[in-house]
């Protein structure tokens, strides 16, 4: 067994990482003194999100008083906790995954919100960019302003494009907006004046006022301090929107959490000032951002916008950990590599980067998320959520409305469908056999009519589906398209893989990221997790001409392991408009205050310096441009941009003047993550795994098939395809012609054959 | 062979993927803000013959007049490949010109030869299947084509924010052709992967902003190169006959969507005529009157009755009609289906020749793509209410308001144009109210934000807002449009080009007409309303209002 880290941060104590998903909320529980790590899910409670978190804490909190260590949880995992009584007096971590702030935006159940502008620009929020939603649809309309008309104020201001003050703010319109917002009453302000980035002054002083007549104030200087001055709008006032919605429920959570027996002590002061201060005792709560890093509580309470895709992002976080940890790809694959490679990485130390190169790949019942991991998760600026654009960073995560639950069907022109139609967890696929509910033919079904999904054994065999019904379901599409069930099965798996498909190349080779590696550079590997993604993983991966998919054995919890592994991010930003020519040392002493705020800030959450990485980056454009790239700044920064340029767009200009748009730090503070065990690898046989055998149907035709229980597969195992994989969390399919290994960590490494 | 459903789906996106990806390159490889940040651009995939097969949702003008580009490329080059659909052989001057070879790409925007107006400016590159031995062929030319099959074609088209021409934006009241800018006919860009740097040169010496038109067609060069690599790889992956079925099995498959509404349609002709304002150029109003006719599948749309062609620039070509039919039925079809020739195959399009319409060398056309392909729009929309009243929306604003400002930006000690166009009152529907502040029908670019307009231009924006009150009232009001006030730093040239000023939108089921679009001049604190169309010298200080018109209600109030 690994030895334990030295505890840095958070302390020793358990961690608990939650993700309140969809229908469930997921929990992973590390202790760092065993070693062992718990997962179990719970019964999501739409109503009250915070319901689940604390029955979760309460049944944690039961394990540890209990005398008998039995763990009756619902374990994936099957390690047990053991008795650490001395952990309640102990400081404990729960970092947090919530849609809380995404429902608030996408069911426009956020806070009422006013906007104030400058003089002449109220409506920007609503004029937007413009366009319509659409372009073929007379009916699709954009969807209303955050802010209503009434709710918007205009101030007399004005600043210009470098910065210089042409109208001052007036005083008595100042008045005047305190006077109106009086008579408001909303339970948010945002704020956004024209060029507030090039001089914030303005904002500031109204910022001031505002915040002491007790109004709670997003400022778009603070927020996002770039140019384009309604996608800064409308991230400012998604986070006035937001931000009261997410704090009330941490709040709430907050105080439930006090008189948890888990907790000895009250919290520290609101949110958790003070923590990493050595063995204080009480609770950690982070909330896991959308940039893939967590935040402390109280800073999450006031930057809701940061927290928009914070369950995606754990997700993502947890790949990147299971990749990091994963022995690198060698195909083709044999046990005896996997186990070189396994000594290769006891040396290594956790958290180095070794460049994992992963795309992720998270199919559930309705939607699909797809991303990229080049070293590092790839970060976007331009998500839009709820029709709202978001600027801040977040991981580019690239979500498609097609799941296991999609619809097939036949169109007015012949062609097979599948989707945008999903039958949801109800009435859910034909095979859930819902009472009295329609029969669709869905993917899931599709599977099922094909052996793939074998009907006794979906969920480690704890809901039973219904086989008959999926076949019904396909005679009739078959029916529809002319041919037999199997065939019109084999048709829907090829069309949801197409369009996974082309998701997939939207993140990898539309960003310029050859997924077979490119020259010389590492192959990417597909990295499954999600219910409904282990039975085309291995038919994408051949598809992309990705040779190696990894399929880690927390598959669906790995959102919330994301969670623990994550380390703490926060995001810096400013427009500076710099010729890209000027000396580097001015660059650099323009990024030193966001590179001290970002040291301030994480030692705050009880980093020690050396634990905390400053990354530093550029927005480069060559002159003239409107779009930019974000280069590390480092002394080729130039030559890196052309190289840049060249790889995304297929054409560099050395010659051409460059332009520094905006700058940017990243500061991190290394967590410790859970040191997973790495198991010794045993036999290469599989059989004691074995559970049976199915006729499977391939385009080649029927061929029977052996069927695994993945939680008997043990490290070392060989599995040659076809073959399927069932565990109560997703079934697995490996192709014929592929090879799998269980490796060190449980995860199934599956070779795509040619 | 048959069409098999599934793979029938399948192609669907694949072709799809590839045209949106070459949009994503061209947005943001190139340079100027009219591409990046206004996405005034289309990328399209194409079958050897010129048909369409997949085109990225872009820009509707550019729909029904992309496959007329491919069309000219290949007329203008035709090789043995694609000698059989094009009969004739044509003389050419020099041997180095003839033929389409890989590497190849064809730049245009004559008007009157497969393009628009011409500001957009259009490169079409052939696609090869890959030559197994090197990725550049041979300088042999019959050696190099050797074995490499033509699969088909892609082109990117971009409105570049000035061609030079009488006005900087290239978007002038003229009177002929050869003030407005540039023209230049399909030549060749690129002859077997090496750049014509002859023509290069020649197009950058031709217009005011040559640095940013170079990293523009550098933009939409990669575009098309990507285009160009995507396709091939999928001829490798799934083999060129199968592509090639497959492209006509999707021509096929948007066929039959549109027969199939143009069955649900009821037979009869129903007519509507609407008015231009004006050519600019002081004459008119300008008619334009269309007589549909659906009978079982197919249908008849006639332009005959609509005015001559103008001497002003409201001009417009017969791809600008084809696009403006196109995309009303596209939006009838309603359906998520391939954007491509085929759905104009059951559709006879008449515009007679000479007519504003259909316009002949040498017209000024610099309007008939913006404003004209708006109301063309607004007649078909006026005659199908008549025949599905439950489906068609009332008038919207119908214009783009089209505005370009040029002069030399001090700051940097460089000439500047800038180009923009500004959304109004959509029509209302018979079941919601129209959106205000949007742009509609044959566009959908993006303003120019404050901050980006700002920092690069001479210029500043003293107020944006919705036009309250603009939007005809009914049971559904029309959308309200767009106030947008702008202000000249330095001396400089501005050109409108705007309609709606004296025509309302119209409402239908007894709604009100959208109020009409106003142009000002606030100088010294004193207004003048100005023209419609027309070019202004603008002091520093003055202040140029641009109100644009709301859409029509629908149904009584």
């Amino acid at each position: 067994m690994q030895k334990p880290p030295e505890p840095t941060n958070p302390p020793a104590g358990l961690r608990i990482g939650v993700d309140i998903g969809g229908t469930f909320t997921d929990f992973v529980v590390f202790d760092p003194v065993s070693g062992s790590l718990t997962t179990f899910k719970l019964l999501s409670t739409p109503r009250d999100p915070a319901e689940a978190v604390l029955q979760g804490l309460k049944r944690i909190s039961d394990q540890l008083s209990a005398t008998s260590h039995q763990s009756s949880v619902i374990s994936n995992q099957t390690s047990i906790i053991t008795d650490h009584c001395s952990l309640l007096t102990d400081h404990y971590s729960l970092t947090h995954g919530s849609t809380v702030a995404t429902n608030a935006l996408l069911e426009r159940k956020g806070a009422r919100t006013a906007l104030v502008t400058t003089q002449g620009f109220g409506d920007v929020l609503q004029i937007g960019r413009q366009n319509r939603p659409a372009l073929y649809d007379f009916t699709a309309a954009p969807p209303p302003p955050l802010v209503p008309e009434a709710l918007r104020l205009e101030v007399t201001e004005r600043v210009a494009s470098d910065g210089s003050i042409l109208t001052p703010l007036d005083p008595a319109s100042l008045d005047k907006l305190i006077a109106a917002l009086d008579e408001i009453k909303p339970e948010s302000v945002a704020v956004c004046l024209l060029f507030s980035f090039a001089n914030p002054s303005h904002e500031q002083a109204i910022t001031a006022r505002l915040r002491a007549g007790g109004y709670l104030v997003s400022v778009s200087s603070e927020i996002l301090p770039e140019y384009r001055e309604y996608e800064r709008t409308s991230t400012t006032v998604v986070n006035a929107y937001v931000s009261p919605v997410l704090d009330r429920y941490l709040a709430k959570l907050e105080s439930a959490l006090t008189p948890l027996s888990l907790i000895p002590y009250p919290l520290i002061g609101k949110g958790d000032k003070g923590i990493g201060e050595k063995p204080a005792s009480g609770i950690s709560l982070r909330i896991m951002q959308s940039n893939g890093g967590v935040i402390r509580v109280d800073e999450a309470r006031r930057q809701g916008v940061r927290c928009i895709l914070s369950g995606p992002a754990g997700g993502v976080a947890g790949a990147h950990f299971v990749g990091k940890i994963a022995p690198p790809s060698v195909p083709p694959f044999s046990p005896a590599q996997a186990r070189r490679s396994e000594l290769q990485i006891e040396g290594r130390k956790w958290g180095e980067d070794r460049g994992v190169r992963l795309i992720t790949f998270d199919m559930g019942g309705t939607s699909t998320d797809v991303s990229l991991i080049d070293g590092q998760p790839q970060v976007t600026t331009e998500a839009i959520v709820g029709g709202c654009p978001i600027r801040v960073p977040v991981l580019d995560i690239h979500t498609i409305g097609a799941g296991g639950g999609s619809i097939a069907s036949v169109d007015a022109g012949g062609a097979l469908r599948v989707g945008p139609e999903s039958a949801g967890a109800d009435p859910g696929p034909a095979c859930y056999a819902r009472p009295g509910s329609a029969i669709f033919p869905t993917v899931t079904d599709a599977n099922v009519v094909l052996g793939r999904l074998p009907a006794d054994h979906f969920l480690g065999g704890q809901m039973a589906l219904d086989a008959a019904r999926a076949r019904l379901a396909f005679d009739r599409l078959g029916a529809a398209l002319g041919m037999d069930a199997e065939s019109a099965a084999l048709g829907v798996i090829e069309v949801v893989n197409a369009h996974m498909e082309r998701a997939l190349r939207v993140i990898s080779v539309e960003r310029g990221h050859d997924p077979q590696g490119g020259k010389g550079q590492t192959p990417f590997t597909l990295l499954s997790f999600g219910g409904a993604g282990g039975l085309h993983a291995s038919d994408l991966a051949r598809r992309m001409g990705v040779s190696q998919v990894l399929i880690p054995p927390l598959a669906s919890t790995l959102s919330a392991f994301g969670m623990l592994a994550a380390d703490i991010i926060r995001d810096y930003t400013h427009t500076v408009m710099l010729r890209g020519d000027i000396p580097p040392a001015e660059i650099a002493a323009a990024l030193e205050p966001l590179a001290e705020q970002g040291m301030t800030d994480i030692q705050a959450e009880g980093f020690p310096p050396k634990k905390i990485h400053i990354e530093r980056l550029l927005d480069m454009r060559y002159r003239g441009q409107s779009y930019e790239l974000t280069i590390p700044f480092g002394a080729a920064f130039a030559d890196d941009f052309h190289t840049a340029h060249h790889r995304v767009y297929g054409y560099a200009r050395p010659e051409a003047d460059t332009e520094i748009v905006n700058i940017r730090v990243r500061a991190v503070g290394r967590v410790t993550p859970p040191p997973l065990v790495a198991l010794p690898f045993g036999s290469d046989d599989p059989s004691p795994a074995l559970l049976d055998s199915r006729m499977v149907r391939f385009p080649s035709g029927q061929v029977r098939v052996p069927l695994y229980r993945g939680e008997s597969l043990s490290p070392g195992n060989h599995l040659t395809g076809p073959a399927i994989v069932v565990r109560s969390d997703t079934t697995i399919l490996i192709n014929p012609g592929d090879q799998a290994v269980v490796d060190a960590y449980r995860n199934l490494l599956i070779t795509v054959g040619g | 062979m048959a069409a098999d459903p599934i793979r029938l789906e399948v192609f669907k996106h694949l072709f799809a993927a590839v045209a949106e990806e070459m949009g994503v390159v061209l947005r943001k490889a190139s340079y100027s803000p009219n591409i990046k940040e206004r996405r005034d651009f289309s990328c399209a995939l194409f079958d050897p013959a010129g048909n369409m097969i997949a085109q990225a949702a872009h820009i509707p003008v550019h729909l029904g007049a992309m496959p007329m580009s491919v069309q000219a490329a290949i007329k203008k080059f035709q090789t043995r490949q694609t000698a059989n659909n094009f009969g004739s052989q044509e003389m050419h001057p020099k041997t180095d010109q003839l033929g389409l070879f890989p590497g190849d790409v064809i730049v245009l925007n004559d008007p009157f030869l497969g393009g628009t107006h011409l500001p957009d400016i259009t490169m079409v590159s052939p696609v090869f299947t890959p030559d197994p031995l090197s990725p550049i062929p041979s300088s042999s030319r019959e050696e190099g084509i050797g074995d490499r099959v033509l699969i088909g074609f892609v082109a990117s088209r971009a409105h570049h924010a000035d061609v030079g021409g009488m006005t900087p934006g290239s978007m002038p009241v003229a009177r002929e052709i050869f003030q407005e800018g540039l023209i230049i006919p399909p030549v060749k860009l690129f002859e077997q992967g090496k750049l014509n740097q002859a023509v290069f040169d020649l197009i950058l010496s031709n217009v005011r902003t040559p640095q940013e038109r170079a990293g523009d067609l550098w933009a939409q060069i990669a575009a098309n190169q990507r285009g160009e690599t995507r396709l091939q790889e999928l001829a490798a992956r799934y083999g060129l006959s199968e592509i090639s079925a497959y492209m006509g099995e999707l021509l096929s498959y948007t066929e039959r969507m549109t027969r199939r509404l143009l069955a649900s349609l009821p037979s009869g002709a129903f007519s509507f005529t609407d008015y231009l304002d004006d050519d600019g150029m002081g004459s008119g109003p300008a008619v334009i009157t269309v007589t549909v006719a659906f009978s079982g599948d197919e249908a008849t749309v006639d332009f005959t009755g609509s005015a001559p062609q103008q001497t002003g620039s409201v001009n417009a070509v017969y791809a600008i009609t084809l696009s403006a039919v196109y995309y009303v039925f596209r939006c009838l079809i309603g359906l998520d289906i391939p954007n491509n020739s085929g759905c104009l195959v059951p559709i006879r399009v008449i515009a007679p020749e000479g007519t504003i319409v259909n316009a002949h060398k040498p017209a000024a056309v610099a309007g008939g793509n913006v404003e004209t392909s708006q109301r063309i729009v607004d007649v078909l929309l006026g005659a199908l209410a008549q025949a599905c009243p439950e489906r068609v929306p009332a008038a919207s604003q119908g214009t783009m308001n089209n505005l370009t400002i040029g002069g030399r930006n001090e700051r940097r000690d460089a000439p500047f144009a800038y180009y923009e166009t500004v959304g109004g009152g959509m029509g209302a529907l018979p079941e919601a109210g129209g959106p205000s502040a949007i742009h509609s029908h044959m566009t959908n670019t993006l303003n120019t934000p404050v901050e980006a307009l700002e920092y690069a231009y001479p210029l500043r924006i003293l107020r944006y807002a919705v036009r309250r009150g603009s939007g005809g009232k009914g049971l559904h009001h029309g959308g309200d449009g767009i106030r947008r006030d702008i202000q000249a730093l330095v001396p400089c040239q501005a050109t409108l080009l705007t309609e709606r000023r004296r025509f309302q939108p119209y409402g239908l089921a007894s709604g009100q007409p959208g109020q009409c679009g106003e142009n000002a001049l606030i100088r010294e604190g004193i207004e003048t309303t100005l023209p419609g169309k027309g070019t202004v010298d603008l002091q520093a200080g003055d202040i140029l209002s641009i109100r644009t018109p709301g859409g029509g209600g629908w149904g009584k109030v």
